[in-house]
C-alpha cells in the first residue's frame, strides 16, 4: 500500500524528512507511518548525495504525539506485542546507523515513541514553544518506552534523570529539556528557521561539532560505579508512592537494573520482552481505558459555539473558608479579577493568607515566580459589602450549606448584578433546583462544584438546574478547562455525582465498624485496593461535620439507602468529633502521626469480624450499585464520565479504570450475586439497581451498556 | 475651551503608616493598585470607558518607571487604557486632578483615574559616587590583576551611602533640606518653639477625636500588608494619642541642632500610602446618573523663592481669589497641608499681613485672617503623616468628605511644594 505520511526534499545535500499524517492534527506512530519511515530509511542509507538529515514535523505544536494507542490496547497477546515492539525498535535503529548525521527538529509534543525517534538522531534541536514538552510517559498507561528509549535515554542523559524523566511521566520543556542534556540546542521558536540553518552549519564543521558533542551529559561516579545505587533508591521512592500496584514502574527499574552492562542488542530484547509482558496486563488496559475516558470527557462537544460563550472578566466570590479561599486562589491564578466578599476584613486576611501561601507553594515549586505572584495577588480585591458587583461577570457562592442563607444571599446578589451576569453555587449536595427557585433570573445560575482542596482536586461537577442557559453552562465548562480542571456536567440530584456515590461507601464502612470491625483494618484494605486513603483517615480529613451534613441530605433524599450510620451520628452528635481539624476524630492525630481514638471503641453496637473479600464488596459494591442508579436516572452521560468523575474527584485507582471499569471487570453477574446476598445479610440498601440486574442478565457491562 | 466644574465622583485612600512600618513591603505600585481597583470597582463604571490613568509620585521608583502604567495594569485595567505619571513635588497628588482637568476642559478625554501614591519606605540608599567609580572599574576589568587593582582603590569612607529620602527633600538650588526652610520661616516671622509644639500637638488631638469618631475609616480601603500572615491594616498609625506640647517640647530640634525649633515632633511624618478619585465633567456625571462626592471648580499654582517653599499657599491662594473673585469669607473649610507647624502658622502670619500683601503679593490688602476653627479641622500631616505624591489626592478627599459632614459647601485644599511653589484648588459639594 502506498502512503504519503514523510515527504523528502534534498537540497544541497541537505536532506529533510517531513512527516505529516494526512488529515490528522497530530502524528503518530502507528504501524502504517513506521512501516513507510522503514521503506525511507532504507533508501536513504544508499542515497551518496545526502550529507546531513533532518527530521520535521508539519504539524502545528506537535512533532510527534507518539505511538498509537489504540494498537498498544488491541495488543493482547505476549508473542505479538514482542514482535511488534521489536520490529519498532529495529526500524528506528536504522537512522543510528545511517551514513550522515541526523537532526530531530522538535517544534511541538515530542512523546514517547517521538521521543524514542529523536533519540537516535544524532542531534536534537527543540524551540521554546511552549507546546514543545518532550517526555517519555508510557507509564501513565501503564506499559514502558519499548523502542530503546530506556536504554537511548540513559545513555544521553546518564540513569539517575532518565529513571526519574520515566518513572514520572514527566514532560519537560525545551529550556529544561537543554538543562537536562536531553537535546543539543533550544531556539526561540520564532528564530527556528535560520538558527536550524546555523545548527546545520556547525555540525557539518568539525571543530564545531566537538564543541556540541562536548556539551554533552556525562556520567558521575556514582552513575558509573554504583548503577544498583541508583535503581535501589528509585525502587524505594516508587514502593512508598504507589505501593507497588503499578507493574510498568517496577519494570522500569528492572530493566534499568537488568541491562547495566549488557550488550545493546540484547538490552533491547529485554526491553522489548518487558515491554510485551506489560502490554498485556489488565493494570495497562485499565490505565489505557481511563486515558481514552478522560479523552471522551475532554473532547466533548461543546453545547453553544464558542462565540456565544460569555466573557468573564471579573469575578466574585462570596465567602473565604477554605473552599472560597481555594476558588480564589484558582481565579487569580488564570489571571481573571476577583472580589472577595467576606464577613469582616479580619475573614478576609484570613482568605488572603490562605490564597498567598498556596501561591508561595508555587513559587517553591518553580513554577511561579516572585513578579507572576505578586501580579496574580493584585487582581484580588476584597470587601465585606456587595457595591461593587456590578463589575462581576460571575459571582460564585461558597458559603455555608444552609438553604436559607444561600437563597437570601443568591436574592442580594441578583439585586446588585447585572442581569445577565452568572451566579454559581459551590454546594456540595443540596439541589439546585431548589436553591434557584425565587431568582429573579434563574437561566443565569448553576452548581459549579469544586473538590477540596480546590487548588489539588482536578474535578468540578457543573450542575444545572432545569432552567439553566445553554450559554451559561457552556461558559462555566470552558471556565473550568481553561482552569486547568476536568469539569464533568451532572444533573441535579441530592448529593449530584460524586458525593452521592462516595458516602454511602463511607457510611457502609462506619456500619461495618458499628457491628464491630477495626478502623484499622477496614483502612488497610481499602487502602490496599487502592484507594489514596481508608474511609476513615478520609472522614478525619473532610471533617465529621462536613461529612455528617452531606450524609444527612443523602439521607434525606434517599431513604432507607443511604440511612446514616448509628455510629457516624453518634460520633459526630454524641462525641462532637470533628477530625483533623481538631486533631480528634476516628484517629487522634498529631501532627503528621495518628493512632486510633479510643472513644471509637466505645460506639461500636457489636463484635462481628468480617472477611477481608466481604469488607472490600461491602464498600465497594455499594459505590457499584449507586452508580448504576446515577446511570439510569441520566444524573451523568455515561460509564466513561463516571469513571473519570470518580478518578478525579476521589482518587478512585486508575489502575483499576475507575469503578464502573472495576464492576465490569468484576463480572456484572457476580456483582449481582455479591449484591443479593448482602442484602439478605445486612438490609435492602444492598438491593441491586435495576439496570445492574438488566446488564448482568444480558451479559453485558456497564461500558457496553444495554443494546 | 469649556467651562464648567470637575466633578470627583468618589475618592478612596489606604491607611497611612508610618515609613519602615505596616506598609514596608509593599511597594508604591502595589499601593496605587490596590485603591485604583477599588475605586474603579466602587464607582462601577466600566473599566474600559476610562480615558486615562494620571497618577502623582515624587520618589518615581526605578523599579516601576512610569509607575501610573504599572499601577493601570496591576488594578487591572485594560491593556488599552493609556496611563503616565505627573510629578510636581508635594502636590503630585493635587497635579493628577488638574491635569485631567485641563484634558476633561480641552475635550481631549471624559473619564479619567486619578491619584497619589507613596512609599517613603522604599526610597533606596544610593552608592556614593566614589564608591559607584570602583564597581564601574571592576565591571570593566577583564583580569585578576585588574580586578584587584580596583578593589585596592576602595576605602572604607566610600562605603557611606547617600540616603535617597534626604537627597529628596533637599532643594537642589540651594541646598537646603526642607525642615531648614521652615527654620527659615520661623526667623522671618518670629514663631516659638513652644507655638510649634503647641500647633503639632493639637493636630494630633483633632486627628485621635476624627479617628476615634469612625471619620478616617469613611475614606480608608483597608489593606492586607502581609498575605503570607494574614495582616490586614485598618487604620492610620501616626496618631499619637494624648500628645501633649510637653511631650513635644523633649525632642531634639533635627535641622539645626544649636538653635534650632522645627523638630521631628512638629514636622510631618514620613510614611507610606496611596489614593485615588475618578473624575469627569460635571455634564458627564450628570449624564452616567452619578452622584458625585464634589466638585473641583477652580485651581491655581504659584511659584516663590525656593528657600521659603512653605509659604506657597499664600501665593497660590492670592492668585486663586484673583481668578474666581472669591475671598476667604466664602470659604467654609480649609485644609493645609501640615509641612511644618511653623510653616502653617507662618501662613497664617502671612494672609493676615497686609505688608506681606503688599510686599510679596502685588496687593494692597491683605488675604484675611484665617479662622482656626476651620483650618484642618481633623489635624493634618504632623498626625497621619505626609507621604509627599499621596497627600495633595488626600485632602482634596478629606476636605469633601468634612464639607459633607459638617453640612457645608465650599472649601480651600492648599499645599506647600517643596522647591518654591503653592497650590491651591477651591472644592464645593453641591
Amino acid at each position: 500500500m502506498k502512503t504519503n505520511n514523510f515527504t523528502l526534499t534534498v537540497v544541497e545535500g541537505i536532506a529533510t524528512l517531513v512527516f505529516d499524517i494526512p488529515d490528522s492534527k497530530v502524528n503518530i506512530l502507528n504501524h502504517q507511518s513506521m512501516e513507510e519511515l522503514n521503506g525511507h530509511l532504507d533508501a536513504l542509507k544508499n542515497n551518496k548525495e545526502i550529507k546531513v538529515l533532518r527530521f520535521v514535523s508539519a504539524k502545528k505544536d506537535i512533532f510527534i504525539a507518539g505511538a498509537d494507542i489504540t494498537e498498544i490496547r488491541s495488543l493482547d497477546d505476549c508473542d505479538r506485542a514482542y514482535e511488534i515492539v521489536r520490529r519498532g525498535q529495529i526500524i528506528l535503529e536504522k537512522i543510528a546507523y545511517l551514513p550522515f548525521p541526523t537532526i530531530a527538529v522538535i517544534d511541538g509534543a515530542c512523546l514517547g515513541g517521538g521521543f524514542e525517534l529523536a533519540l537516535r538522531c544524532t542531534y536534537r534541536v527543540a524551540t521554546e514553544n511552549k507546546a514543545t514538552k518532550i517526555g517519555l510517559p508510557e507509564v501513565n498507561l501503564g506499559v514502558i518506552p519499548g523502542f530503546g528509549g530506556t536504554q537511548t535515554l540513559k545513555a544521553l542523559i546518564g540513569p539517575s534523570k532518565a529513571l526519574e524523566l520515566i518513572l514520572g511521566a514527566k514532560y519537560i520543556n525545551g529550556a529544561k529539556a537543554l538543562k537536562l542534556g536531553m537535546i543539543d540546542a533550544c531556539v526561540p521558536q520564532g528564530y527556528l528557521d535560520f538558527k536550524l540553518e546555523a545548527f546545520t552549519k556547525a555540525i557539518l564543521n568539525p571543530a564545531t561539532r566537538e564543541a556540541i558533542l562536548n556539551k554533552r551529559y556525562k556520567f558521575t561516579m556514582v552513575e558509573r560505579m554504583f548503577p544498583w545505587l541508583i535503581t535501589s533508591v528509585a525502587y524505594k521512592t516508587v514502593m512508598q508512592k504507589s505501593k507497588g500496584k503499578y507493574p510498568a514502574l517496577l519494570a522500569v527499574i528492572d530493566i534499568f537494573k537488568k541491562t547495566n552492562g549488557m550488550e545493546l542488542t540484547r538490552a533491547l530484547e529485554y526491553e522489548a520482552n518487558t515491554f510485551s509482558q506489560m502490554a498485556v496486563t489488565p493494570e495497562s488496559k485499565n490505565l489505557i481505558s481511563v486515558y481514552f475516558a478522560i479523552e471522551a470527557v475532554k473532547n466533548e462537544k461543546p453545547l453553544v459555539d464558542k462565540e456565544a460563550l460569555l466573557p468573564i472578566r471579573f469575578t466574585s466570590v462570596i465567602g473565604g473558608g477554605a473552599m472560597g479561599g481555594g476558588i480564589v486562589w484558582l481565579f487569580a491564578k488564570m489571571d481573571l479579577l476577583v472580589r472577595l466578599y467576606a464577613r469582616s476584613f479580619d475573614k478576609a486576611a484570613q482568605t488572603l493568607q490562605h490564597v498567598a501561601q498556596s501561591f508561595e507553594f508555587l513559587k517553591k515549586r518553580r513554577s511561579l515566580n516572585s513578579r507572576e505572584v505578586d501580579m496574580k495577588l493584585s487582581l484580588i480585591s476584597y470587601g465585606t459589602d456587595l457595591n461593587s458587583f456590578g463589575h462581576s461577570d460571575l459571582a460564585i457562592e461558597a458559603i455555608v450549606e444552609d438553604v436559607a442563607t444561600k437563597k437570601q444571599t443568591f436574592k442580594d446578589l441578583e439585586a446588585v448584578m447585572r442581569d445577565d451576569a452568572i451566579i454559581a453555587t459551590n454546594t456540595s449536595s443540596l439541589s439546585i433546583n431548589m436553591l434557584c427557585e425565587d431568582m429573579k433570573h434563574p437561566e443565569r445560575f448553576v452548581g459549579m462544584h469544586f473538590f477540596n482542596p480546590v487548588e489539588q482536586m482536578p474535578l468540578v461537577e457543573i450542575i444545572p438546574s432545569k432552567q439553566t442557559k445553554l450559554e451559561v453552562i457552556a461558559t462555566i465548562v470552558a471556565l473550568a478547562k481553561k482552569a486547568g480542571k476536568t469539569p464533568i456536567i451532572v444533573n441535579d440530584c441530592p448529593g449530584f455525582l460524586v458525593n452521592r456515590i462516595l458516602l454511602p461507601y463511607i457510611n457502609e464502612c462506619a456500619k461495618m465498624l458499628d457491628q464491630g470491625e477495626s478502623v484499622e483494618r477496614i483502612d488497610a484494605l481499602i487502602e490496599n485496593f487502592g484507594m489514596p486513603m481508608g474511609p476513615f483517615i478520609l472522614a478525619d480529613t473532610v471533617g465529621l461535620d462536613v461529612g455528617y451534613k452531606v450524609a444527612s441530605v443523602l439521607s434525606q433524599g434517599y431513604g432507607e439507602r443511604m440511612e446514616v450510620s448509628k455510629l457516624l451520628d453518634r460520633a459526630y452528635n454524641e462525641l462532637h468529633l470533628l477530625g483533623k481539624k481538631a486533631n480528634k476524630g476516628f484517629y487522634l492525630h498529631e501532627g503528621k502521626n495518628k493512632k486510633l481514638n479510643p472513644e471509637i471503641e466505645l460506639l461500636k453496637s457489636g463484635k462481628i469480624r468480617f472477611t477481608d473479600e466481604e469488607i472490600v464488596d461491602r464498600a465497594l459494591l455499594v459505590m457499584v450499585n449507586e452508580a448504576a442508579y446515577c446511570l439510569s436516572e441520566g444524573i451523568v452521560k455515561n460509564a466513561q464520565h463516571l469513571d473519570v468523575a470518580m478518578i478525579m474527584g476521589t482518587g478512585f485507582p486508575p489502575f483499576r479504570g475507575g469503578l464502573l471499569k472495576y464492576a465490569d471487570a468484576y463480572g456484572l453477574e457476580k456483582v449481582l450475586h455479591s449484591l443479593l446476598r448482602l442484602r439478605d445479610k445486612h438490609g435492602m440498601r444492598f438491593e441491586p439497581a435495576p439496570l445492574l440486574r438488566e446488564l448482568a442478565h444480558k451479559g453485558s457491562t456497564f461500558y457496553k451498556g444495554i443494546r | 475651551m469649556k467651562h464648567e466644574r470637575i466633578a470627583i465622583i468618589d475618592g478612596i485612600r489606604t491607611p497611612i503608616a508610618k515609613a519602615g512600618g505596616l506598609l514596608k513591603n509593599i511597594q508604591a505600585e502595589t499601593l496605587g493598585a490596590h485603591v485604583v481597583q477599588e475605586l474603579a470597582l466602587r464607582v462601577g463604571i466600566d473599566y474600559d470607558r476610562y480615558d486615562e490613568i494620571i497618577i502623582g509620585n515624587v520618589s518615581q521608583p526605578v523599579h516601576a518607571a512610569n509607575i501610573a502604567r504599572v499601577i493601570g495594569l496591576k488594578a487591572g485595567f485594560g491593556e488599552s487604557i493609556p496611563a503616565y505619571t505627573v510629578h510636581r513635588n508635594c502636590a503630585s497628588g493635587m497635579e493628577s486632578i488638574s491635569t485631567a482637568t485641563a484634558k476633561i476642559l480641552s475635550g481631549q478625554g471624559e473619564i479619567y483615574m486619578c491619584g497619589g501614591v507613596e512609599s517613603m519606605s522604599n526610597i533606596p540608599l544610593l552608592f556614593s559616587p566614589a564608591l559607584t567609580a570602583v564597581f564601574e572599574g571592576l565591571f570593566k576589568s577583564r583580569s585578576v590583576a585588574e580586578k584587584l587593582k580596583n578593589i585596592s582603590h576602595l576605602r572604607p569612607a566610600f562605603l557611606k551611602p547617600i540616603i535617597g529620602l534626604m537627597q529628596g527633600l533637599t532643594d537642589p538650588t540651594n541646598g537646603l533640606m526642607m525642615g531648614s526652610t521652615a527654620e527659615i520661616l520661623a526667623q522671618d516671622f518670629g514663631i516659638s518653639r513652644e507655638a510649634q509644639d503647641i500647633y503639632a500637638s493639637m493636630s494630633h488631638n483633632k486627628a485621635q477625636a476624627a479617628q476615634m469618631a469612625g471619620i478616617f475609616a469613611q475614606e480608608i480601603v483597608p489593606i492586607v500588608y502581609d498575605a503570607l500572615r494574614g495582616k490586614m491594616m485598618m487604620d492610620d498609625d501616626g496618631i499619637r494619642y494624648d500628645q501633649t506640647p510637653d511631650k513635644l517640647a523633649k525632642l531634639q530640634p533635627f535641622f539645626d541642632r544649636k538653635n534650632g525649633t522645627v523638630t521631628a515632633g512638629n514636622s510631618s511624618q514620613v510614611s507610606d500610602a496611596a489614593a485615588a478619585v475618578v473624575v469627569m465633567s460635571e455634564s458627564k456625571a450628570k449624564e452616567l446618573g452619578l452622584e458625585p462626592l464634589g466638585y473641583l471648580s477652580a485651581y491655581a499654582y504659584a511659584g516663590l523663592d525656593p528657600s521659603r517653599m512653605g509659604l506657597g499657599p499664600v501665593y497660590s491662594t492670592a492668585k486663586i481669589f484673583k481668578q474666581t473673585g472669591l475671598t476667604l469669607k466664602d470659604i467654609e473649610i480649609i485644609e493645609m497641608n501640615e509641612a511644618f507647624a511653623v510653616q502653617i502658622l507662618a501662613n497664617l502670619k502671612a494672609f493676615a499681613s497686609v505688608a506681606y500683601a503688599k510686599q510679596h503679593l502685588n496687593q494692597s490688602t491683605a488675604l484675611g485672617s484665617i479662622d482656626e476653627s476651620i483650618l484642618n479641622i481633623h489635624g493634618g500631616a504632623i498626625a497621619l503623616g505626609h507621604p509627599v505624591g499621596m497627600t495633595g489626592t488626600r485632602i482634596v478627599i478629606h476636605l469633601l468628605k468634612a464639607l459633607r459632614q459638617q453640612n457645608k459647601n465650599r472649601g480651600l485644599a492648599t499645599l506647600c511644594i517643596g522647591g518654591g511653589q503653592g497650590a491651591s484648588m477651591i472644592l464645593e459639594v453641591s
